[in-house]
C-alpha cells in the first residue's frame, strides 16, 4: 500500500526538482548573458574583424577592403621597425615583470611589518595605480626630458655626472626603453604587492610555527614553506602581469611615441602608429595579430592554474 | 570587394543598429564643428564664439569641439568607423586618406575664387586631389614655417642676420658652442616623431634637390640628392646637435629656443608669442629667417600647418556645413588677428580692403597682410619683426611637392619615414644609403596600397 502512495509523491517530487531545476538553468544563462554579451560583443567580434582586417587592405579612411592575402604579414616581418619592434615587447614585458614580482615582495615583506606611519606608506604605495597614466606620464616626460631632465639634475647635483655629461633619455635606444621600463614598473608594483601582500597574509601562522619546530632555515622556510603555498597567487599575478605588459601601449605612447627613430615601439604602440596613425588598418592589425600566440600561451596556462589551485 | 559594415552586419547587426538610431536622430537646424586647440590659445577664444554667433544668425546651433593635435586623425577615424560625429572636420596635416568619405567641395571652392580670387597654390595643393578631381578639403589657412634664431648669438659669430644657407647651419655651430659652451644644442632642429621633425626633414630634402615623389606622383626618393640631404643631416648632427633632438615633441624646440639652450629652430611663431606672453625676455631676442638654400638655391620650406575643413558625407547638415566654411573664409581678416598673425589667409583676396576691385583683391589683401607683419600690432620689438612672414608664400610649399598631397604622402608623414630615415643617417644608426633602401622600401609599399585604391597616381617611373 505504502509503495503504491509514494509512487505520486515521487513524481511529484520529482517534477518540482526538474522545474527547479530548470528555473536554475534559465536563471543561470540569464545571470550570464549580460558576461557572454560583453566577452562577444567587446571582445571575440572585435578579435575577428582584426583577424579579417590583417588579410585585407583596410584603410582607416574608408569603409571598403579587399583581401590581399598574406601581404600585410609579409611587409611587416620584413620591416626593421617591426623586428625591433617584437624584440622590444619581449624584453619590456620580461624585464618589467621580474623587476615587479621582485620589487613587490619585498615591499609586501615590509608592509607585513608593524611600523609607524604603516598606513601612509601604504597608500602612497598604492597611488601609482590610482593615478591616471596620462597624468603621471606626463610627470615622467618632465623627468626624463631630454633637455631639462629633473633625473639628471639630480645626477649632477649628486655629483653621478660630471661638467658636460648628460642623459639623453628619451632621445637613446637603450635609455628610452630603460625609462618606458622604470614607468611601468612603477605603474604595475601597487597590484603586484597588493597581490602577494595577500598570499603571504593569508599563510596560516601554524605553518610558520612548525617550520620553526622543525628548526628549518631561512632559505628552507623561503622556498619550502612560503613559496609554495604562494604560488598559485604569485602566478597568478605574473600571468595578469604579462598579459597586461605585453598588451599596453600607453608608457610607449605617451613618453617617446616609439622615438628615437621607431626604436622603443612595442607592438601594441607599432600597431596604433600604423593602423590609427597612419591610416593602414590592415598593416596595423596584422601588427597586433602578432601578440596573439604569447596570448593564447597566457591564457592556457591561466586556465591551468585556474582549474589547479580554483583561485579563480 | 567587402567593406566593414558588411561584416559587422554579417556578424553582429546589433553593434550597428544603435549607431545608425543615433545618427537619425541628429538634429536639423545644428552644426557640430570639431577643431583642434590652436597652438596661438587666443585663437580658440576668437573662434568658438565667433562660430556660435555665426550660427544664431541663421538660426542653426553651432558646437564646437577641440582637440589637441594628435587627436585630428585618430578622431577622424573612430567617426568614420562609426559613420557619426561632426558635421566638419578640421585637420591641420592632409585630409587626404578620408577622401573618399568627406563630400566635394568644389562648388565651395569656386564660390570663393569667385568672391576672392584664387586661393595660394599651397592651398589648392594641399586640398585638391587631381587625379580624383575631387576638392575633399577647403583651407581657410595657412601658416608659414620660417627659422626662429636668437639675434645676440649669431651676431656675436658674425651672422646678425642669421643663417641664409643650410650650410651656414654646419659652419655657425661649432662656433656658437665656442661662444656658448653653456648652449646644449646649438642648432635646434628636430629629427624626432614629432610633426615639427617631419617638416623639418622635408626642407631639407627638397633643399638638396630631393623628394618623396615627383609631380606625377612618381616615388623618387631613392636619388644622389636624398642621398647628399642624408650627409648633410649627419654633418649638421655631427657638429650642431645631440641626442636631445631625436626625441623631442612638438613644444620642445619651442621650450629649448625660450630657454637659450638653442640658437635657431624651425618653426612658426608660436615659441616667440609663447614667449611674449609669458613676458621672457628672451622675446626681444627672438628673430626670423627665410626659409634656407640648398647648395643649388633652392630655397623651401614646408608649411607649418594647413587648415583642411572636411564635410563628411554623413552629414545631415552638409548645406549649412558648406555656408559655414565661406563664411570662415570671409571672416580672414579676424582669423590672423585673432591667432596673432599665427594664421595666413589661404585666400589672400578675403583680406583686401572692403569695396576693392574684383581683378585688385588678391593684391589688396596681400598689402593688408604685409601691413600687419610690418608694424605688428602684438607688441613686436621692432614692430616690423615679422615683416618676412609676409614674403613667405614664395618659398612655402605643401606636403607632397613637387607634386599635390595624397594619401601616401599623409601615410609616410604620420608614420615618420622620414624623419626615421634622416634620425639614422645623422646618429649613424645606419649608413645614409642603407638608411634611404630602408625608407623606399616603405615608401614604394605604401604608394603601391594608395594606387591600388585608385587614389594616388604614377608609378611607371619610380625608382
Amino acid at each position: 500500500m505504502a509503495k503504491i502512495e509514494a509512487a505520486p509523491l515521487l513524481a511529484i517530487r520529482s517534477r518540482r526538482l526538474e522545474g527547479l531545476r530548470r528555473e536554475e538553468r534559465t536563471l543561470g544563462i540569464a545571470m550570464l548573458a549580460p558576461a557572454l554579451a560583453y566577452i562577444f560583443l567587446l571582445v571575440a567580434l572585435p578579435f575577428a574583424l582584426a583577424v579579417v582586417l590583417s588579410l585585407t587592405n583596410s584603410s582607416a579612411g574608408s569603409l571598403d577592403f579587399s583581401f590581399i592575402g598574406l601581404r600585410n604579414f609579409a611587409n611587416v616581418v620584413e620591416s626593421p621597425v617591426f623586428r625591433r619592434a617584437l624584440r622590444n615587447t619581449f624584453v619590456f614585458t620580461f624585464v618589467s615583470q621580474l623587476t615587479v614580482i621582485v620589487l613587490g615582495n619585498v615591499l609586501a615583506r615590509a608592509l607585513m611589518k608593524t611600523f609607524r606611519g604603516k598606513s601612509i606608506v601604504r597608500f602612497l604605495i598604492l597611488m601609482p595605480w590610482a593615478a591616471p597614466i596620462s597624468l603621471a606620464t606626463l610627470s615622467w616626460l618632465w623627468i626624463f626630458d631630454s633637455t631639462f631632465s629633473v633625473a639628471n639634475w639630480l645626477l649632477k647635483v649628486s655629483g653621478w655626472l660630471g661638467p658636460g655629461q648628460w642623459y639623453y633619455w628619451l632621445g637613446d635606444p637603450t635609455l628610452g626603453m630603460l625609462a618606458i621600463i622604470v614607468i611601468h614598473v612603477w605603474r604595475m608594483l601597487p597590484f603586484s604587492t597588493v597581490i602577494l601582500l595577500a598570499g603571504l597574509t593569508s599563510i596560516p601562522k601554524e605553518v610558520h610555527e612548525a617550520a620553526d619546530i622543525d628548526a628549518a632555515g631561512p632559505f628552507a622556510k623561503a622556498f619550502q614553506v612560503t613559496l609554495p603555498m604562494m604560488l598559485p597567487l604569485l602566478t597568478v599575478a605574473v600571468l595578469f602581469g604579462v598579459v597586461f605588459t605585453f598588451t599596453d601601449m600607453s608608457v610607449v605612447y605617451l613618453l617617446t611615441r616609439g622615438g628615437p627613430y621607431n626604436s622603443t615601439h612595442v607592438l601594441a604602440s607599432l600597431a596604433f602608429q600604423e593602423g590609427v596613425l597612419g591610416g593602414d588598418v590592415g598593416r596595423g592589425a596584422s601588427i597586433a595579430i602578432f601578440l596573439l600566440p604569447v596570448l593564447v600561451v597566457m591564457a592556457v596556462l591561466m586556465l591551468r592554474v585556474s582549474r589547479r589551485t580554483e583561485v579563480l | 570587394m567587402f567593406n566593414r559594415r558588411q561584416f559587422l552586419k554579417a556578424t553582429g547587426a546589433a553593434i550597428v543598429a544603435p549607431t545608425i538610431l543615433a545618427r537619425r536622430a541628429s538634429a536639423a537646424g545644428t552644426l557640430k564643428v570639431l577643431q583642434w586647440s590652436h597652438f596661438v590659445p587666443a585663437y580658440d577664444q576668437w573662434f568658438d564664439p565667433w562660430a556660435k554667433k555665426w550660427g544664431a544668425s541663421k538660426g542653426i546651433e553651432v558646437t564646437v569641439d577641440h582637440v589637441g593635435f594628435a587627436d585630428v586623425v585618430p578622431r577622424a577615424t573612430a567617426e568614420v568607423a562609426a559613420q557619426s560625429g561632426h558635421d566638419i572636420h578640421m585637420f591641420i596635416g592632409l585630409a587626404s586618406a578620408f577622401e573618399e568619405h568627406v563630400i566635394d567641395l568644389g562648388e565651395v571652392e569656386r564660390t570663393l575664387e569667385k568672391k576672392y580670387g584664387p586661393q595660394v597654390e599651397l592651398a589648392k595643393r594641399s586640398t585638391y586631389n587631381p587625379f580624383t578631381k575631387k576638392q575633399f578639403a577647403l583651407s581657410d589657412m595657412w601658416v608659414p614655417d620660417p627659422g626662429d634664431y636668437l639675434k645676440s648669438v649669431w651676431t656675436e659669430i658674425g651672422m646678425p642676420n642669421g643663417p641664409v644657407t643650410w650650410e651656414d647651419l654646419v659652419k655657425a655651430a661649432p662656433e656658437i658652442k665656442k661662444k656658448h659652451p653653456e648652449m646644449q644644442i646649438p642648432i635646434g632642429i628636430g629629427l624626432s616623431q614629432d610633426i615639427d621633425s617631419n617638416m623639418a626633414v622635408r626642407d631639407m630634402l627638397w633643399c638638396f634637390g630631393g623628394s618623396i615623389q615627383d609631380k606625377d606622383g612618381n616615388v623618387v626618393l631613392n636619388s644622389p640628392e636624398t642621398l647628399n640631404a642624408l650627409d648633410y643631416a649627419k654633418r649638421l648632427y655631427s657638429v650642431g646637435m645631440t641626442q636631445a633632438v631625436l626625441s623631442w615633441n612638438a613644444a620642445s624646440n619651442n621650450q629649448a629656443l625660450n630657454a637659450k639652450e638653442t640658437s635657431y629652430i624651425l618653426n612658426s611663431i608660436s615659441a616667440y608669442r609663447t614667449a611674449q606672453d609669458n613676458k621672457l625676455p628672451v622675446a626681444d631676442d627672438i628673430f626670423f629667417t627665410p626659409a634656407l638654400k640648398g647648395p643649388s638655391g633652392i630655397q623651401l620650406a614646408s608649411e607649418h600647418v594647413m587648415s583642411g575643413y572636411v564635410v563628411w558625407k554623413f552629414s545631415k547638415n552638409q548645406d549649412a556645413a558648406k555656408e559655414f566654411l565661406v563664411a570662415l573664409v570671409d571672416a580672414s581678416r579676424d582669423s590672423m588677428t585673432a591667432s596673432k598673425l599665427y594664421n595666413f589667409p589661404s585666400f589672400y583676396g578675403a583680406a583686401a580692403d572692403p569695396g576693392t576691385a574684383m581683378n585688385k583683391k588678391i593684391e589688396s589683401g596681400a598689402a593688408w597682410i604685409a601691413k600687419q607683419c610690418n608694424s605688428d600690432p602684438f607688441g613686436s620689438k621692432p614692430a616690423d619683426k615679422l615683416a618676412g612672414l609676409a614674403k613667405a608664400q614664395p618659398w612655402s610649399t605643401n606636403l607632397g611637392y613637387p607634386g599635390y598631397a595624397n594619401p601616401a604622402e599623409g601615410e609616410i608623414f604620420d608614420t615618420y619615414v622620414l624623419t626615421d630615415m634622416f634620425a639614422k643617417a645623422a646618429t649613424g644608426a645606419l649608413s645614409p644609403k642603407d638608411a634611404l633602401a630602408e625608407a623606399t622600401t616603405r615608401t614604394k609599399q605604401i604608394f603601391k596600397k594608395w594606387r591600388e585604391k585608385k587614389m594616388v597616381g604614377g608609378g611607371a617611373k619610380d625608382r
